[in-house]
């Protein structure tokens, strides 16, 4: 039996399959040495990870810097989070809200597919508006998405409980979950990223007009990555949801674009394994300062406390990878391109 | 009558506000194509140097004013040589994305050295009282920050108009090359750039502390995320497109103010940066965009 | 006065002048020939610093190749680019003030620029108008008026003639016959080789990047067999 695939796709699932061995052996290390606390940490990384590989699908091929999907994860959050909760502790956390939305649940896969359906379709409509503007005009309007949906999110606190925690979710996903999820996450962008739609819109980032007169639709490659990516955000919002059992407006918002942001473009927008990367380093350094933030005694030393630290670094790493190294550790490769031997001129 | 009276000046206010900061945000974009995100950072900076000088030097509210608006000069160009002159002729995203970085950073130092709580930085609330004309009750600040901004405008305008670092700043947000060509050294003009747009923030960001009355580390990031609405609506990279863009959304938020009910008062973010995103259906480059070369450049 | 030696300039990763040679002595009009993509609007912008080049320049002897844009400026070159780039926003008459940025004088810029005024009336009857509105020819003038009021040592003109109707290139031509005969050093680039040849005092021919052949002026005749050459259209 052929696979329906191309030949780029076929390399591709090798370098996802090189990439899921990482991510199943983090695990296994965490399995094996791990302490229950890291669960936690790896947990929120895998989330991280998931958003980052959805950014790469839309940003990273179309080259077009999006500042929107911290909204959609809180709309599959929330979503999902509202459909999931059982009526009784609904009515409990969000008795004023309107349209029965307490005096329901529904099983965590309905759900799930619930919160998937409305992000997809709001995805779409915001697609439909974004893929026709230009460069800046997408990361403005993306920008007007985000603070749109997060004063959504604080107003209407009937429904969403504004900065104050929706809580009694079922917690249903695991570990397990998570890193499946994130090994089909990398492998759907990575055959993406070398089908026939992601290599148009690699063309069309390089030359947009070049890749119009050889017939290339800019608008549906774009629409189908804007489309595409959302998907990625709302399962990482669903994951979150469905894992931490509580969830408010706050973390669905700039900075969380931020961090996501600078993990993509540390690792290289333009490749996959740059997008995992670059999570897993910034995820890493953010833990050690996170550590040396409370401050902490050190050979002897005891270090003050020190807020801010880790948003320093996450500044820094963004500006130092701009000025040094504007396409990341991995720019335009892939993570079996490491193992190749030169062969063409790259 | 009053009541017509009062939302008039309140829209201009705010509207003043918005103006002066997205004036600072789109000089240097119509230069060097740079979306400035660090330039909120350089309003707080200017808070923040009123807590300094106030505590070392002097409480005189005079000399404050000066330190301000010196600081936030000095803050605007020391960020173009120190982070913005790496990212100089880089595609937008780089510079956007290095500008944010840049805005963390500040944020994130001002955080570590001074403190995440606001600190007070009072000396400028003086200028905040109440007049009554007849039955009409204004406040002072609004009507100062309305003037002061027509002022700097003007000042501006005649600056770009008449001098020869303005005109080569209008040159240049045509053609920067042609204008090195012309013998006229890019930092000089760049510099010059940042030094305005420093000006400004140091302007808004006295109106601001005499309406807080304190300063805190991400107290720059909602204003500019205005204000680069603002150029957005207006064009981005038009000097007369950011005014104008400024001064819509201040009447903007106002009307939005009056007819929506008061318990939908958080909305008026959303509906204000609603009416944005329709803008840019209706028209994807701004209200005033400039008009841009689209050939081929050889 | 100028002179370049193995000069390459490269667009990116291509390089598109392949180490040339050419020299313009004081007083003279070189001309740079060659068809379109030869590289020679490519040598002058290497000569201006606007594209990275390698090998050296040297103006009046002295080595200009790692100055920065602004400093060759200063140190004496001035171009009028291809396609003009006029100030299009600016009106004439601050074209014009931004040529003579460099001079500290301003009393004597302003002299200066009535004297173009009158040299040119039809500009000075628009010195307020933006410099968009103006025709080809106008913009053309222009530029060169915008290049020489930097007082430069040589002057880099770029396709004078490029787009204009036949009267205009005339009188582009007369302007250029009248600035060498005032002395002016000039690097025209050209593809109207026989009206370049009547002016010039010098020819190099540019082919692929490098110099197929030069010569005195006097050598190419009326330039008929050049043009055959250039365009692969033998008459």
């Amino acid at each position: 039996m052929r696979l329906p695939l191309n030949q780029d796709q076929r390399k591709g699932l090798v370098g996802a399959a090189l990439l899921s061995v990482i991510v199943l052996a983090i695990v296994g290390t965490y399995a094996l040495w791990g302490e229950s606390y890291q669960a936690r940490i790896l947990y929120a990384t895998f989330v991280n990870l998931l958003v980052v590989v959805g950014l790469q699908v839309f940003t990273g091929n179309a080259n077009i810097t999006g500042f929107s999907h911290a909204a959609f994860m809180g709309i599959a959050a929330y979503a999902a989070a509202i459909c999931v909760t059982p009526a009784a502790m609904k009515l409990i956390s969000l008795p004023d809200a309107p349209w029965g939305l307490n005096a329901f649940d529904l099983s965590p896969i309905v759900s799930a597919m619930i919160a998937l359906a409305i992000t997809g379709v709001l995805g779409l409509l915001t697609g439909l508006i974004v893929v026709r503007l230009s460069g800046v005009g997408v990361t403005i309007v993306s920008i007007a998405i985000l603070v749109i949906v997060h004063s959504i999110f604080l107003h209407r606190t009937d429904i969403f409980k504004g900065n104050q925690a929706l809580f009694g979710i079922p917690k249903v996903f695991g570990l397990p979950h998570i890193t499946g999820l994130v090994i089909i996450a990398i492998f759907a962008a990575r055959l993406f990223r070398e089908s026939a739609i992601g290599l148009q819109l690699r063309a069309c980032a390089d030359d947009e007009a070049g890749a119009r007169s050889m017939g290339v639709d800019v608008y549906r490659v774009r629409l189908i990555a804007w489309v595409l990516g959302t998907m990625f955000f709302a399962t990482a919002g669903i994951a979150y949801a469905f894992f931490l059992g509580t969830i408010s407006a706050r973390p669905f918002y700039f900075n969380f674009v931020f961090l996501t942001v600078a993990m993509l473009i540390l690792g290289g927008l333009r490749s996959v394994s740059g997008a995992v990367f670059g999570t897993l380093l910034i995820s890493i350094g953010l833990e050690v300062v996170r550590w040396l933030e409370t401050g902490p005694t050190l050979a002897g030393l005891k270090l003050p406390q020190m807020l801010g630290l880790s948003g320093l670094l996450l500044g820094v790493v963004i500006v130092a990878v701009m000025a040094f190294l504007p396409n990341g550790i991995m720019g335009n490769r892939e993570i079996e391109d490491l193992f190749r031997r030169k062969t063409k001129g790259d | 009558m009053d009541y017509a009276i009062q939302q008039t000046l309140n829209a201009l206010s705010f509207g003043a506000e918005y103006a002066l900061i997205a004036l600072g945000l789109a000089i240097v974009f119509s230069i060097m194509g740079l979306v400035n995100f660090a330039h909120g950072e350089v309003v707080a900076f200017g808070g923040y140097s009123m807590v300094i000088v106030s505590t070392l030097l002097t409480n005189s509210p005079w000399i404050l004013m000066a330190g301000v608006l010196i600081a936030c000069v000095v803050a605007s160009v020391a960020l173009e040589r120190v982070a913005f002159r790496t990212v100089r002729g880089a595609d937008l995203t780089t510079g956007l994305l290095t500008a944010f970085g840049v805005s963390i950073i500040l944020q994130n130092l001002f955080l570590l050295l001074g403190s995440p709580r606001p600190m007070a930085a009072t000396q400028f609330i003086f200028l905040d009282k109440t007049l009554t004309f007849g039955s009409v009750r204004v406040s002072s600040l609004q009507i100062y920050e309305t003037l002061a901004t027509f002022v700097a405008i003007g000042i501006l305008m005649t600056f770009l108009r008449k001098t020869t670092l303005g005109m080569a700043m209008r040159a240049a947000s045509l053609d920067f090359e042609m204008v090195r060509l012309c013998g006229i050294r890019a930092n000089r003009v760049i510099a010059g750039a940042f030094a305005i747009s420093g000006l400004l923030a140091g302007l808004a960001c006295i109106f601001i502390m005499a309406r807080r009355g304190s300063v805190q580390p991400h107290m720059g990031f909602d204003p500019v995320l205005v204000a680069f609405v603002a150029c957005v609506i207006g064009g981005f990279g038009s000097l007369p497109g950011a005014v104008l863009g400024g001064f819509l959304l201040g009447i903007a938020e106002v009307v939005v103010l009056v007819l929506l009910p008061q318990s939908a008062g958080g909305m008026a973010q959303a509906a204000v940066f609603t009416m944005v995103a329709l803008v840019l259906i209706w028209r994807p480059d701004g209200i005033l965009s400039p008009a841009r070369e689209k050939g081929d450049k050889i | 006065m100028l002179q370049t030696s193995s000069l390459k300039a490269f667009h990116g990763p291509i390089e598109a002048v392949h180490g040339i040679d050419i020299s313009v002595a004081e007083g003279q009009c070189v001309t740079l020939l060659g068809p379109n993509g030869a590289g020679k609007t490519s040598t002058l912008s290497a000569i201006t610093g606007t594209v990275r080049a390698t090998g050296t320049i040297r103006l009046g002897g002295e080595d200009i190749s790692r100055l920065p844009v602004e400093d060759r400026c200063r140190r004496g070159i001035a171009i009028s680019p291809e396609g003009r780039r006029v100030f299009a926003n600016l009106s004439v008459r601050d074209n014009l003030i931004m040529g003579g940025a460099l001079q500290p004088d301003k009393a004597q810029l302003n002299r200066e620029i009535e004297d173009w005024f009158t040299h040119f009336p039809v500009l000075g009857e628009r010195h307020a108008q933006p410099a968009g509105t103006l025709s080809g020819g106008e913009q053309q003038m222009l530029a060169i008026a915008r290049a020489l009021l930097s007082k430069p040592r040589i002057l880099l003109l770029d396709e004078p003639s490029l787009g204009l109707a036949p009267m205009i290139v005339a009188k582009i031509f007369e302007i250029v016959r009248d600035l060498k005969a005032r002395g002016t050093t000039i690097l025209l680039v050209e593809q109207n080789a026989s009206a370049a040849i009547r002016v010039s005092d010098y020819v190099y021919v540019l082919n692929n990047g490098l110099i197929s052949s030069h010569g005195a002026a006097a050598n190419f005749g009326d330039g008929s067999d050049l043009m055959g050459e250039l365009t692969g259209v033998h008459v």
